[in-house]
Formats: C-alpha cells, sequence, structure tokens
C-alpha cells in the first residue's frame, strides 16, 4: 500500500491562490499522480479557497486556512480547514446551465466544478471551523 | 496574467497568458470592458497560452461572450489547453460557443 501526506497553509489573500498551485505542484512530485489529476485538485481547492477568502471573514485581520492532503493508493483525500463564519459550500444550488449563452446566469459556477470534479463532499462544522473533507478517486 | 489585443478582418482578438484566477480575473475584465467597442461584434479568445483557468476567470470570457451574443454577434474560442478545456466542458459551456483547434480556425469560422 502506497501512502503519501502532505499540508499546508495559506493566508485569506488572493495572492495565495498562485501558493497554492505550487504546493499542489510539489505534492504531485512526490507521487504517481497525473498532471491532469493535480490539475483537477488545484482547480476544486481554488474553488473553495477562493470562497473562504471572499465570504468566510468580516474583519480585515489575517487567517490561516489548513489544507491536508492524503493519497491513499488512488484514493485521495482532502481537508480543508478554516476559521471562517459557518458556511456550507454545499447548500449552494447548483446552477441551472441553459441551452444558449443568452440565459446564462455568470455565478455559482465555482460550486459545481468542484462537485463535478471530486467523487464525495463531506461539510462539517467544528470547534468554531468550517471543516471540508474531499475524496477523488485518481 | 497577461492579456493582448488586435483586430484582425474586424474580429477583436484577445490573448491571455498565464493563470486567470480570482486574483487576476478583475483587471483581465477590465482590459476587455475598456477594449471592446460598442460596435464589436465579432470576438475572439485566443487561449493558447493560458495556463490555468478557474471559474472566475471563465465568468469574465462567458460574460464578455454573452454581450457579444446578446448583440447577435459572434464569439469563438481557439487552442485550449486539455485542462482549460475542462473547465468550459464541466461547466457546460463547450455546447453554447464554439471552440477551434487554432486562432487560424477560429477566424475563418467568424468570417463566414
Amino acid at each position: 500500500m502506497h501512502s503519501h501526506e502532505y499540508s499546508f497553509e495559506l493566508r485569506n489573500d488572493l495572492s495565495e491562490l498562485e501558493t497554492l498551485s505550487q504546493h499542489l505542484n510539489k505534492f504531485g512530485e512526490g507521487t504517481s499522480l497525473s498532471e491532469a489529476s493535480i490539475t483537477d485538485v488545484n482547480i476544486c481547492l481554488d474553488e473553495l479557497f477562493t470562497n473562504i477568502i471572499s465570504y468566510g471573514f468580516k474583519d480585515n485581520l489575517e487567517h490561516i486556512t489548513q489544507f491536508h492532503l492524503h493519497l491513499n493508493d488512488n484514493e485521495l483525500t482532502v481537508i480543508i480547514e478554516d476559521e471562517g463564519v459557518a458556511f456550507n459550500p454545499l447548500k449552494k444550488k447548483d446552477p441551472d446551465i441553459p441551452a444558449d449563452l443568452k440565459d446564462v446566469k455568470i455565478g455559482g459556477l465555482g460550486i459545481h466544478i468542484v462537485r463535478k470534479l471530486m467523487d464525495d463532499i463531506h461539510y462539517e462544522r467544528k470547534d468554531g471551523k468550517n471543516k471540508l473533507t474531499l475524496k477523488k478517486m485518481v | 496574467m497577461e492579456i493582448d489585443h488586435r483586430v484582425e478582418n474586424e474580429i477583436l482578438i484577445f490573448a491571455i497568458k498565464g493563470r486567470l484566477d480570482a486574483a487576476t480575473s478583475p483587471v483581465a475584465e477590465e482590459t476587455i470592458k475598456k477594449t471592446m467597442a460598442e460596435n464589436t461584434s465579432r470576438l475572439l479568445f485566443d487561449l493558447s497560452a493560458l495556463e490555468y483557468l478557474s471559474s472566475g476567470g471563465l465568468r469574465v470570457i462567458l460574460s464578455a461572450a454573452k454581450e457579444i451574443r446578446n448583440r447577435e454577434g459572434k464569439v469563438a474560442l481557439a487552442a485550449l489547453a486539455p485542462y482549460v478545456y475542462e473547465i468550459f466542458e464541466v461547466s457546460g459551456f463547450t455546447a453554447m460557443i464554439p471552440i477551434k483547434n487554432t486562432v487560424e480556425e477560429a477566424l475563418q469560422d467568424l468570417a463566414s
């Protein structure tokens, strides 16, 4: 059985999205994961982290979001923990994708992408933190 | 992220390079809004050098495409990397906007 773990933290600043990509590439280098899988995970974490820093904090202080990745054979688990206001992204309704561009409402696409690219998502509020657990077969 | 534009045969072409995410998309959006003339009716996004796209960036491209479509104009995307294509695909937009393998093909399509 092959197991690989990797953890990192990001500050609540959009410039950290690039740091997120760097961490995932570093994680990927230590595993046999394909570039496509790493990119899928990167985009999902990007969408969720962007939500956290956009809506999670009512003050202007620095806040840390923690990421923990665990690859167990071909099952990847990612845990994201933030200290922002209680927010369950799964409660957001998926946007209806209409057939014509004219009718498209531009919004809510992030969580839709996460749902499509991940196999399982679980939310819990614990010890004053939001904890999201994502699973993907890779 | 870098965004350049040029006009060829009355087609406005935006070439976006690098990372288009929530951090960089406001700059791209501003540039696109400023550059698109009131009478622009043909628009092409050259995405050959786009390395990364998240929903923040997708929104910028879609709202420009939607604006052109509302004017009864034509829009196309060209030269998408596989994972950029994937984002359009999982969001359901590959059926709504013509996607061409090369800029030349897209220009031909828009000129017709």
